[in-house]
């Protein structure tokens, strides 16, 4: 769940009466972009992308017009463009057109949590503008401060005059930089990062602009609802798969998926965060979806998950495979039988999918859960094989994708 | 020794062994929640009673554990006032966590630790959680974790290590266990066995974004408890924790000596940008799992371990590519290290599949794995549960569900069993009838039994009669009659012989193993089994059972249940021979249900009284059964041979008092079909499942059905005949069978549609909106087309077409609805919906009796309700028997909140 840029990120950043620089969208009217380049003779044309998307400016995908007919060409060259970042080719779909700001420097600014302190970081430097990673440890400060009692101006001093920032920037930051700690801290954000911002002379006081925006979200955190973000930002992180199993979800867990492959042909119910990781791992791109439905999920929401699982994935999948470790509180004769169950009425509809089912693991019920899964195969004829938790899951998982393999040669 | 460590937090535990220490004394937060109230109990019992007492908000109690209570307070100040304890475990909602850490914190000055069972609990929480219990010097461990185990103390703290058998996983050893997968911690712990590792203490760290007993505490721990040789990490990717301890170690600033297993997973989930299971194991660029492999390698000095050399390993420990591989590092490194295993090895991970079949399919060689017997003591529960036959339900509140019927909401079309009813006016009343009990149809040649069956049981004695006449002569509805004989059944001693009888049938095949009822058996085994479990010794054979025998001797094949119950008949006799015999039949219809599941023991076991109760039913729909041959034959039962008759034309002949044309008995059993049922939601349904849910037996559950009916049923279908009768009245229609004049019936339809639109343009001029509607027309589903079709109807409509089985009366509803559109009195041509099919079937049925003055109009209301009661008495007693299976006491309630007083 993440957001770039400023199309989005200005009333965010607003909240926290942060300055931010005038923002045109892509429909603004010939007049509004005169208006906006006369401010400082040019404006800065950028693309909009859904999800967290970085690295524009490196990828030569952020534009500076000097007029509007210049700004209008960058649209065009910019609307649909597309951008590889992350592994992953993706695609804009829209334009920002954003007031210069003129400044000597940029500030590059970020909050988050860190694995290494267990609390929350800040990472500062005055020495923006090229990657932060490339900067030497005297030149940009990383430090962390009380959870309780948030980020104070005297962190962002200390941090500054570390890094021998320019006296001049060090008090107009030292004012505005505690704001976001509440945005931050109040809006469910894991990551918070402004990039640049840059310090605007008003009448002889610098003031810092936030000139672009980047957000990361806590999906347990609710109160990123709060800032009623439209819900297509976050389309490209969900599949119609996923958002439909995603309607099941609950504190439990116990509905944790992904799409892997939409070309598949193993699908698996994964059972825990270790079997999760471990049969992704050995699936890779043969798996339709990555999931966890560990943390004993009752039958009625194993049997939808199931449901919709199937309806999904099974008509292309040649293995089912149900796949988890000795189990130590998921009551396996309840996933087993809402998984038999559902598969039993799957067929009723649809007739017999060409499947083979695969099954390791062990927990409560076990013989119960698998002798109820037997007899449903034996019923719908649908070949199968069931191992124990004294087999090792890897193995049965590469029994999967040998199946797999045979069914695809055929 | 202790560490001269410079830890950058606070470590409460000095060493592993007082992570769950035998002294440690517990607090469960929301401890009667529905993860806690199953898992506390198997801690505190393999603890040996280390709760002290648990909280509920606002609900005081007790859980009960095998070794005694566990008191439970509204709030933790009230445990503060009765009770000391040193550990908390919470397991409530994520966004109560919080709250509970503080006020654990702010409650108990000598709170040592905290266990976090809950997972998805913000970053946010988790790190103020971190903050305030750093603060009150309180070690966390969780959250999003299965919590602390320790196989030397034989404690277990917080979640399920081990589940619901930790005796069996939790074996004294000398290897210490952190990862970050609970399920994980016990996988690996049971791996560790199979080369002889036990475990000392285990810990599952969760793997939420901040871990907060990480790598670093754990081995500071490791580092001062003499029972631990070595540690098993379990390691996945996102997070610095390794990184810092590893750097740790070699700066000097945690003193760790021990070895180390580790195994990280999670390199393909560089490619997800999303997490999936634990919320922390998504990855930056720099803490992928590439990353992390690459700081225990460069750590120990070696690389990936190989099973092929398990010599070339670093005393510092070894890095495995998968959790199977840990024991066979665990052995190489001991074995560097000239250290012995703890104990003898016990099985192996190789592939053993316990459960599996290939139907044929033709698998290369290596991949046809042979089944195996599974370990102790799970072979014998396979065993114990393969004796088991029919399928247990999960028991939920049924009130408006239903695992029988349902409506489909794509088609509209209801179904019973997931066959829509339109599929099963294609099988005769008998065959229904099995089938809404055991979910499939007999073979064709086993339904001259079932109807020999269904013939005798059909049977009512003087005493019946008796009731059921004076029902009638009281005015009492047809359905109220009727339930007024089925009220007399309760659970009689037939029907509790015929349990009995079945029981023994099902006990003995359960016994012998018998799986397929194509199977053979060994007859002198069974009989053996059988006669310890009953049966009284009788009679051997009567004129009935003689007679039966023949009919199952002339099957093509008998199958092990018809074989052993003549053969234990024979040899044994049973008090009441016939009823033996006709149990063993209906088994043998209903084994393959049983064996597949599809039906539980207990439906198979009162097979007799539903099926006696649906017989008698029938029968007492008849109107004068005195005067009817084939009754009056099958009340005397004196030839055989008249059982034979379809059930389905003893049903037609209770009604019409005749002999069917077999286009009439084909149309009859399509009629019954249709009426099977509506869905859970109607009040026929809903009268008997409200009796089961009341815990009553069979017959009164019939009874609850029987009293929910009324004239109303049908209803509309009534309307239709009565409107078709009027529309008729100047046609001499001899046999709605034969083919009439088309054209007439047209002009006859274009007459009565003008008729119409003229009385519904008056009706609109005087304001009136709820004219008369032409009955049994369009249906809010179908409409909106300039075509409209009814599915059903359209489906029944063909296959009876198909047949060359005509009706003039459902023609002429074709024609009614064509000529409504031509003369402009609807917008589209309106479907002839289903109740229309009743309408059009019962009235061809009835025109005979009605022509020759036999059924006045008056009457043939009742004649449509009484087929109606038919079908739906068929139809219900699946919904019974699905209730009884899987319902609860008293499911049925409304409850109070929905309930609303008017005046």
């Amino acid at each position: 769940m993440q957001i770039t840029g400023m199309k989005y990120g200005m009333p965010i950043i607003r909240l926290s009466e942060f300055p931010v620089p005038q923002i045109l969208e892509e429909n603004a009217t010939m007049e509004e972009l005169e208006s906006l380049i006369a401010k400082r003779g040019k404006c800065v044309v950028k693309p909009v992308f859904y999800g967290g998307v970085g690295k524009k400016g490196k990828a030569g995908l952020v534009k500076i017009v000097s007029s509007a007919i210049e700004a209008i060409e960058a649209k065009k060259q910019l609307f649909f463009a597309k951008h590889f970042f992350q592994n992953q080719n993706i695609q804009a779909n829209g334009v920002t057109y954003e007031e210069f700001i003129p400044s000597a420097y940029e500030v590059y600014f970020n909050l988050s949590v860190s694995t290494v302190s267990r609390k929350v970081n800040f990472t500062l430097t005055h020495n923006g503008g090229v990657d932060i990673e490339e900067l030497t440890p005297d030149e940009i400060v990383e430090s962390s401060f009380d959870g309780l009692t948030g980020l104070k101006a005297y962190h962002i001093i200390d941090a500054l005059t570390e890094i021998n920032a320019p006296r001049e920037i060090i008090s107009p930051l030292a004012q505005y930089l505690p704001r976001l700690w509440n945005l931050y801290n109040d809006y469910g954000f894991t990551t918070l990062e402004i990039n640049p911002i840059r310090m605007e002379n008003r009448k002889g006081r610098l003031v810092p602009i936030a000139c672009d925006f980047k957000a990361q979200f806590d999906q347990d955190n609710v109160h990123w609802k709060r800032l009623k973000l439209p819900p297509e930002i976050f389309q490209t992180d969900i599949s119609p798969f996923e958002a439909e199993i995603n309607q099941l979800r609950t504190y439990q867990g116990q509905s944790d998926v992904v799409v892997i492959n939409p070309q598949g042909t193993v699908t698996a119910f994964m059972f825990g965060g270790g079997a999760n990781s471990a049969a992704t791992e050995v699936l890779s791109e043969k798996a339709t979806i990555s999931s966890d439905f560990g943390g004993n999920p009752p039958y009625e929401k194993m049997y939808q998950i199931a449901r919709i699982t199937y309806k999904y994935w099974l008509e292309q999948s040649n293995v089912l495979l149900i796949i988890g470790g000795k189990a130590n509180n998921t009551d396996i004769f309840i996933t087993f039988k809402a998984l038999s169950d559902a598969l039993r009425d799957y067929t009723v509809q649809h007739g017999r999918p060409e499947l083979y089912v695969v099954a390791g693991r062990g927990g409560p019920n076990l013989i119960k859960g698998m002798t109820y899964a037997r007899d449903t195969l034996d019923s719908l004829n649908i070949p199968y094989k069931f191992f124990g938790y004294d087999t090792s899951m890897i193995d049965v998982v590469h029994y999967a994708v040998e199946i797999d393999n045979w069914f695809r040669k055929k | 020794m202790k560490n001269k460590n410079a830890l950058k937090c606070f470590v409460g535990v000095n060493a592993l062994d007082e992570i769950a220490s035998k002294d440690a004394r517990i607090c469960v937060m929301n401890i009667l929640g529905n993860e806690s109230k199953k898992v506390t109990p198997v801690s505190h019992e393999f603890s040996g009673g280390n709760v002290v007492a648990g909280v509920q908000y606002g609900r005081a109690g007790k859980l009960e554990t095998a070794i005694g209570d566990i008191p439970v307070y509204s709030r933790l100040a009230d445990v503060m006032k009765n009770h000391a304890f040193d550990t908390g475990v919470i397991y409530l909602p994520p966004d109560a966590v919080y709250h509970a850490v503080g006020e654990l914190c702010h409650y108990n000055k000598k709170l040592k630790k905290i266990v976090i069972i809950t997972e998805k609990i913000s970053v946010k929480d988790q790190r103020l959680i971190r903050t305030i219990c750093q603060v009150n010097k309180v070690d966390v461990f969780g959250a999003n974790c299965l919590g602390v185990a320790d196989s030397w103390n034989r404690v277990r703290i917080g979640g399920a290590l081990g589940g619901d058998r930790p005796d069996e996983t939790l074996i004294k050893g000398s290897l210490a266990i952190h990862s970050n997968s609970g399920n994980f911690s016990t996988t690996i712990a049971e791996y560790l066995k199979t080369e002889g590792f036990g475990t000392t203490t285990i810990v599952s760290s969760g793997k939420d974004v901040i871990i907060q007993f990480a790598m670093t505490e754990f081995l500071y721990a490791v580092q001062n408890d003499p029972r631990t040789k070595a540690v098993v990490l379990y390691v996945e990717p996102g997070g610095y924790y390794e990184r810092e301890a590893l750097a740790m170690i070699e700066s000097g600033n945690l003193v760790f000596k021990k070895p180390i297993i580790v195994c990280v997973t999670g390199r393909w989930k560089s490619n997800l940008t999303r997490s999936c299971g634990h919320a922390g194991a998504l990855a930056g660029s720099g803490d992928d799992a590439l990353a992390k492999e690459k700081w225990f390698d460069d750590y120990f000095g070696g690389k990936e371990f190989d099973p092929a050399k398990p010599g070339n390993i670093s005393k510092k420990g070894v890095r495995v590519s998968s959790i199977q591989q840990i024991p066979l590092a665990a052995k190489a490194l001991y074995k560097k290290l000239g250290w012995g295993a703890d104990f003898e090895a016990k099985g192996s991970l190789g592939l053993k599949p316990w459960f599996g079949n290939d139907f044929g399919l033709n698998l290369p060689l290596e991949l046809r794995l042979p089944t195996v017997e599974a370990i102790a003591p799970y072979n014998e529960e396979i065993a114990s549960v393969n004796k088991q036959l029919g399928v247990t339900h999960l028991r939920q509140n049924m009130r408006n569900k239903s695992g029988a019927s349902r409506i489909n909401a794509a088609t509209q079309v209801a179904e019973l069993h997931n066959v829509p009813i339109v599929e099963l006016i294609s099988y005769p009343l008998e065959s229904n009838i099995l089938f809404t009990l055991i979910k499939s149809h007999p073979e064709k040649e086993l339904l001259p039994l079932v109807n020999i069956c269904l013939n005798y049981l059909a049977y009512i004695d003087e005493f019946e009669s008796s009731v059921l006449s004076k029902a009638k002569e009281n005015q009492a509805t047809p359905n109220a009659a009727i339930a007024s004989v089925i009220a007399l059944q309760g659970n009689n001693k037939i029907f509790r012989k015929a349990q009995k009888y079945m029981g023994v049938l099902l006990s003995t095949f359960s016994t012998i193993g018998l799986r397929d009822i194509n199977d053979s058996i060994d007859l002198e085994m069974a009989n053996k089994v059988a006669s310890n479990l009953i049966l009284e010794n009788g009679d051997n054979a009567t004129g009935f059972t003689n007679y039966l025998n023949k009919k199952v001797d002339g099957l093509l094949r008998k199958s092990p249940v018809l074989q052993f119950g003549q053969n234990y008949l024979e040899k044994n006799g049973v008090e009441d021979a016939n009823l033996f015999m006709i149990v063993t039949v209906l088994l043998h219809t209903s084994f393959q249900s049983l064996v597949y599941k599809k039906i539980s023991r207990e439906t198979v076991e009162n097979l007799l009284s539903y099926l006696t109760i649906m017989a008698k039913a029938v029968m007492l729909t008849s109107i004068n059964p005195d005067k009817n041959k084939l009754l009056k034959a099958i009340r005397m039962q004196e030839d055989f041979s008249v059982l034979e008759t379809s059930f389905a034309e003893t049903a037609y002949q209770a009604i019409f008092n005749e002999r069917p044309q077999s286009t009439n008995l084909k149309e009859f059993s399509s009629l019954l079909a249709l009426t099977l049922t509506n869905g859970p939601g109607t009040i026929s349904a809903k009268g008997a499942k409200e009796s089961v849910s009341a815990r009553n037996n069979i017959s009164a559950a019939f009874v609850g059905f029987l009293t929910n009916t009324g004239l109303s049923h049908g209803g509309n279908g009534y309307e239709a005949v009565k409107y078709l009768l009027n529309a008729f009245k100047d046609l001499n229609i001899d046999d709605p069978a034969k083919p009439f004049d088309a054209d007439v019936l047209k002009e006859l339809a274009s007459k009565k549609a003008r008729e119409f639109l003229d009385y519904k343009n008056q009706a609109k001029l005087k304001g009136v909106a709820r004219y008369n509607r032409i009955p049994c027309i369009n249906h809010p589903v179908f409409k909106g087309k300039r075509v409209n079709i009814d599915p059903r109807e359209d489906f029944i409509r063909k296959r009876l077409k198909s047949e060359n089985i005509e009706n003039v009366c459902w023609d002429y509803y074709h024609y009614l609805v064509e000529a409504l559109y031509a003369v402009g009195a609807t917008s589209n041509i309106y479907c002839v919906n289903i109740d229309a099919v009743i309408a059009v079937i019962s009235l061809k049925l009835m025109w005979p009796l009605y022509k020759n003055g036999t059924l006045k109009e008056s009457s043939m209301q009742d004649i449509g309700f009484l087929i109606f009661l038919i079908g739906r008495t068929v139809g219900v007693s699946a919904e019974i028997a699905d209730h009884r299976d899987r319902g609860q006491d008293m499911d049925c309630r409304t409850p109070i909140k929905e309930t609303k007083y008017v005046v």
